[in-house]
């Protein structure tokens, strides 16, 4: 199990430097009374200054267990680490002191989160909750600290900004909260941004707004981007490199317009067939079969085998290790060759 | 084409399982198969098949059952009479256990063990009466009002907040002081305790109520056509009684002791009556001298609460599919 | 009543619904309404589908309700097969009711947790009593369960020992019981997970052949609603602004509002993303409890003119435009293949 990461090694990507943000091999267990629940089993991926990884995945996937690690969020616990590390610029963040870790978190990297309504306190106005960043990390005054909030209220538009920092965040609409939500991430310049389904809950037009905003905020401090999602579509439109999560794994790695064109897992392919498309109207979309896995009770072998049509025996009984395709490129099949070479849509 | 279905090991929940897209099982099979689901599941019918696997259920229920038996054949457990003024014996006061007298003797000198007994019967009467009165005017009222709203919600409310204003003892003092005489005294007890508990049960009740009814599910139902009866009892009954039954097995113990400060402040069951309640309170004033007197009593008032938090604990679990 | 079009089962005129906003706790002054559903007129044919689109607040939600007969209308009309379920009372609302059901968007709380998938199912046959006999229901309910894919001996299980797919099924069955000709889906899929959201789309498609049923589908996901749609509504504030057939509305959009809304939908390809074109519209939506003068997009249009503040646009066909809309600028534009 551990070897499953190990053959795509950031430092075959980029030789010889650390790139920004590393996760390598890591494992998260959750002890619960029903068993245990491997939520993510040997996941490793790099974001390097001014790159976008998009983690996609369906829930259960493991990509916010993975970021929860790499804030060290997580609750451990029921949650624990059994083996992985987590390279920030060469530190080991795992082996930090809380003290340490803390430094780090929200700092260093930062994270926005799914539901703005409910990760901003309801009793505090807007410019209280995003100055008070400043105030406990930078020490600054309760006026300069106002200030600072008003100009990043500017940075991430929200119109009128002088005059809304003293609105509550029930008075916003969400897609404002969630620029609040940006604006507090940022607000202590961190070198990594990770963003969890940052615009599920959006409606379309908003969802174009914030991730435009995003792409604009990175380009200008060069940050690491992490996107996390289940949307193909999101991720087709600002991702550079993309890796897909099933089960707790990365089954598959690539540049964007790789993955899109030539999917190399099964699983992928099988996400970007289910899609409806304008030619195929009237006919059944192409479904994967079966349900997502039992994380408490994973297949044998490979995870997504019995979902699988390229399944062969040995699927069964070994499970794949990421294989190489190029320098830049795994999948976690077997068969990917086949996969590699299968018509799009069946 | 069969689907591989994922082993399941053992002691793990089923929380999922694979179901093939199109069923495609030969139709012979699935005729065996069949026979099996012939009983039809409900919850209650499902919750009981659970409860008789659960040892605190089973341990609670014998419990409780002895508990009955003893308050309605008190006999089989004590040849002493309590009610015969002639097995006390003032010299004997306060004296500790003896063989015949296990527990004892009381300020009067009669018998703790027989006394304990016999009290079992009025002071579970009380418990077990003013916990089904409340939980059942309240119940229901809570029900109606969460699920009316408007008007009926309204009046309910500000009249149980009336309720809650009055200090519980005082005003049961006041209920059982003016009736006195003109009921039985284990009645007024009961009626006393029911009229300043059954706001608590309401209040629960209709907070769950107003939870549970603005769920997907009620809508559904709706949609279809059920009526109120059936939302009201189907769906929001189930989905609501947890914390009602939780509250009604701890109102219980709430109950017996209230039993015993109104008997202690001398409007509660009156002498040459017996319960619990008036045996604490007649050996309170002599507990540094005799202990025994007010042990005991105290020792089979916990195991009586105990037992039914025990069991409504136990019917709670049961109720809800997902803990079983 | 006759019906002139035996093909028409579903005829919505001028639909509206109002929340009433109030003050005061004993005394209720009525101090504005939220217009959720603000004039809307449509048709239904039998085995037809017709989607509705629109951003969150646009009354998309409301206006299922009001078809539902879960909230009554301000005003308007809901006829179906002719008769008006709006208006229907008692017995006869039940009655009508057999006739429109509904999915669920949450198949985690539209199901009951303390009932059985059996429970669950037959429920319909419990209410209207007269569908099924008594000892045929059981027989049913198994049949519903293998009709929309599920094991007909999961009928003692409980919703919790199904994924979110499966739920979704029995979601489906329980509103396929009563054999209705119409089916109000809510959000189907939105819920679910990407690997599931196709065979729960394909399931309906499968129904939908099998019972000639009509659906009312209502979905945030442009590219889903285009692939099972026979015609689409594009819903803003309580109004439709465009109505048409699916290829008119996604190949030729008129609207300036459907165009951003078709342009803002993410292509999962990324080819050639720097070139796509885009309207990012700004700012939000007006709120619903006071909607702007004339036409309500006019806030966000870019083509606005001083007309637009002043009269409201009818949903109607334009000239140089196949199909209705309500703008006074209306030019088709294909915006981008939502694929």
């Amino acid at each position: 199990m551990n070897k499953t990461s190990t053959d795509l090694s950031p430092a075959e990507v980029t030789p010889g430097d650390e790139p920004l943000l590393a996760v390598d091999d890591l494992h998260v267990e959750f002890h619960t009374r029903a068993g245990t629940v491997r939520a993510v089993n040997g996941v490793s991926y790099t974001v390097g200054a001014g790159e976008t990884l998009a983690v996609l995945g369906e829930s259960g996937s493991g990509k916010s267990v993975t970021a929860q690690a790499i804030m060290g969020i997580l609750d451990m616990p029921p949650a624990v680490i059994p083996h992985g590390e987590i390279r920030f610029k060469g530190t080991d963040l795992l082996k930090l002191s809380e003290e340490a870790r803390t430094q780090v978190r929200g700092q260093r990297i930062a994270m926005i989160f799914q539901d703005a309504l409910s990760a901003l306190n309801p009793v505090f106005t807007v410019g209280w909750q995003i100055s008070e960043m400043f105030r406990v990390h930078r020490g600054m005054s309760k006026s300069e600290a106002m200030k600072k909030a008003v100009e990043l209220m500017d940075r991430v538009r929200i119109p009128a900004a002088k005059q809304r920092v003293h609105d509550y965040p029930h008075q916003f609409s969400g897609g404002m909260r969630q620029r609040i939500m940006i604006a507090m991430s940022i607000a202590l310049d961190p070198e990594v941004l990770i963003a969890d389904e940052p615009t599920t809950a959006l409606d379309v037009t908003v969802q174009a707004q914030i991730m435009e905003l995003l792409a604009e905020l990175q380009r200008e401090s060069q940050m690491g981007l992490i996107l996390i999602t289940h949307d193909l579509g999101v991720v087709a439109d600002v991702a550079d490199k993309i890796a897909v999560m099933y089960a707790g794994r990365i089954v598959e790695n690539a540049p964007v317009y790789d993955i899109y064109k030539t999917p190399a897992h099964p699983y992928t392919k099988g996400l970007l067939d289910s899609i409806p498309r304008v030619d195929l109207k009237g006919q059944d979309l192409y479904a994967i079969k079966g349900l997502p896995p039992n994380l408490l009770d994973l297949p044998k072998g490979c995870s997504f085998h019995p979902r699988c049509p390229y399944r062969q025996d040995n699927c069964e009984s070994t499970a794949p290790q990421l294989y190489e395709i190029s320098g830049i490129r795994g999948s976690a099949c077997h068969y990917w060759r086949e996969v590699l070479d299968g018509e799009r849509q069946q | 084409m069969s689907n591989p279905t994922p082993p399941v090991g053992p002691g793990l929940p089923e929380t999922q399982t694979l179901v093939p897209d199109t069923v495609t099982e030969p139709a012979k099979q699935r005729a065996g198969k069949q026979a099996k689901a012939a009983r039809s599941a409900s919850l209650w019918t499902d919750a009981w098949y659970d409860l008789r696997r659960r040892p605190m259920f089973i341990i609670s229920m014998i419990i409780i059952l002895i508990l009955l038996i003893m308050s309605f054949w008190p006999s089989l457990f004590t040849s002493v009479d309590p009610y015969n003024a002639r097995t006390c014996d003032l010299s004997t006061a306060r004296q500790g256990p003896s063989p015949g007298h296990l527990f004892g003797r009381d300020n009067l000198g009669c018998d703790v063990y027989a006394r304990t007994i016999y009290g079992a019967r009025n002071s579970i009467v009380i418990g077990v009466f003013t916990t089904l009165i409340t939980t059942l005017v309240g119940g229901l009222l809570g029900i109606v009002a969460g699920f009316r709203s408007g008007v009926v919600d309204t009046v309910s409310s500000r009249l149980t907040e009336i309720f809650f204003a009055i200090p519980p003892i005082l005003g049961a003092l006041l209920i059982a002081a003016t009736f006195r005489g003109r009921a039985n005294s284990i009645m007024l007890v009961i009626i006393a305790l029911a009229v300043l508990g059954w706001p608590m049960t309401f209040r629960i009740m209709r907070a769950a109520v107003i939870t549970a009814k603005n769920q997907d599910f009620v809508i559904a139902a709706r949609a279809l056509g059920a009526g109120a009866g059936r939302i009201m009892f189907r769906h929001l009954l189930p989905n609501s009684l947890a914390p009602v039954i939780v509250v009604a097995t701890i109102n219980l113990g709430t109950f017996i002791a209230a039993e015993a400060a109104l008997s202690f402040l001398g409007v509660g069951v009156q002498s040459p009556d017996i319960s619990w309640g008036l045996m604490i309170a007649d050996a309170r004033n002599r507990f540094l001298e005799a202990s025994l007197p007010l042990v005991f009593p105290a020792v089979f008032l916990s195991i009586t609460v105990l037992a039914f938090i025990m069991m409504g604990d136990a019917v709670r679990d049961a109720l809800d599919p997902k803990l079983r | 009543m006759a019906n002139d079009s035996s093909e028409r089962i579903l005829e919505v005129r001028d639909l509206v619904k109002h929340f009433p906003l109030t003050q005061g706790i004993l005394f209720k002054k009525q101090i504005g309404a939220i217009k959720a559903v603000d004039g809307v007129s449509f048709d239904l044919n039998r085995g037809e589908t017709l989607g509705i689109v629109g951003e969150s607040g646009c009354g998309k939600s409301t206006l299922a309700k009001v078809l539902m007969a879960l909230e009554r209308p301000t005003s308007g009309s809901v006829k179906i097969n002719g008769r008006d379920i709006a208006k229907a009372r008692g017995g006869e609302l039940k009655r009508m009711r057999r006739n429109i059901q509904m999915v669920m968007q949450d198949p985690y709380t539209s199901l009951n947790p303390r009932m059985t998938v059996g429970d669950i199912i037959g429920e319909p046959y419990e209410i209207h009593t007269e569908v099924a006999p008594k000892g045929d229901r059981s027989r049913r309910v198994q049949e519903l369960l293998e009709v929309v894919g599920l094991n007909p001996d999961h009928l003692n299980r409980y919703p919790h020992q199904f994924s979110g797919g499966q739920r979704q099924r029995i979601g489906i069955a329980r509103g396929l019981a009563l054999q209705p000709e119409i089916i109000v889906c809510d959000e189907p899929v939105s819920a679910l997970d990407v690997s599931i959201q196709a065979q729960v789309i394909n399931l309906l498609e499968r129904l939908q052949n099998e019972f000639n049923l009509a659906y009312i589908f209502i979905a945030h996901d442009l590219s889903v609603v285009r692939h099972i749609s026979d015609r689409v509504g594009v819903m803003y504030l309580g109004k439709f602004v465009e109505l048409g057939k699916d290829t008119e509305i996604y190949d030729r959009p008129a609207h300036p509002y459907t165009q951003a809304l078709l342009s803002a939908v993410p292509v999962p390809d990324p080819e050639g993303r720097e070139q796509r074109e885009r309207i990012i519209l700004q700012g939000d939506p007006p709120s619903p409890a006071n909607p702007p003068s004339g036409c309500r997009f006019r806030t966000r249009c870019w083509k606005a003119q001083e007309i637009c503040a002043q009269e409201e646009p009818l949903l109607q066909i334009r000239p140089g435009t196949g199909h209705e809309s309500a703008c006074h600028f209306a030019e088709t534009h294909d915006v981008v293949h939502v694929s």
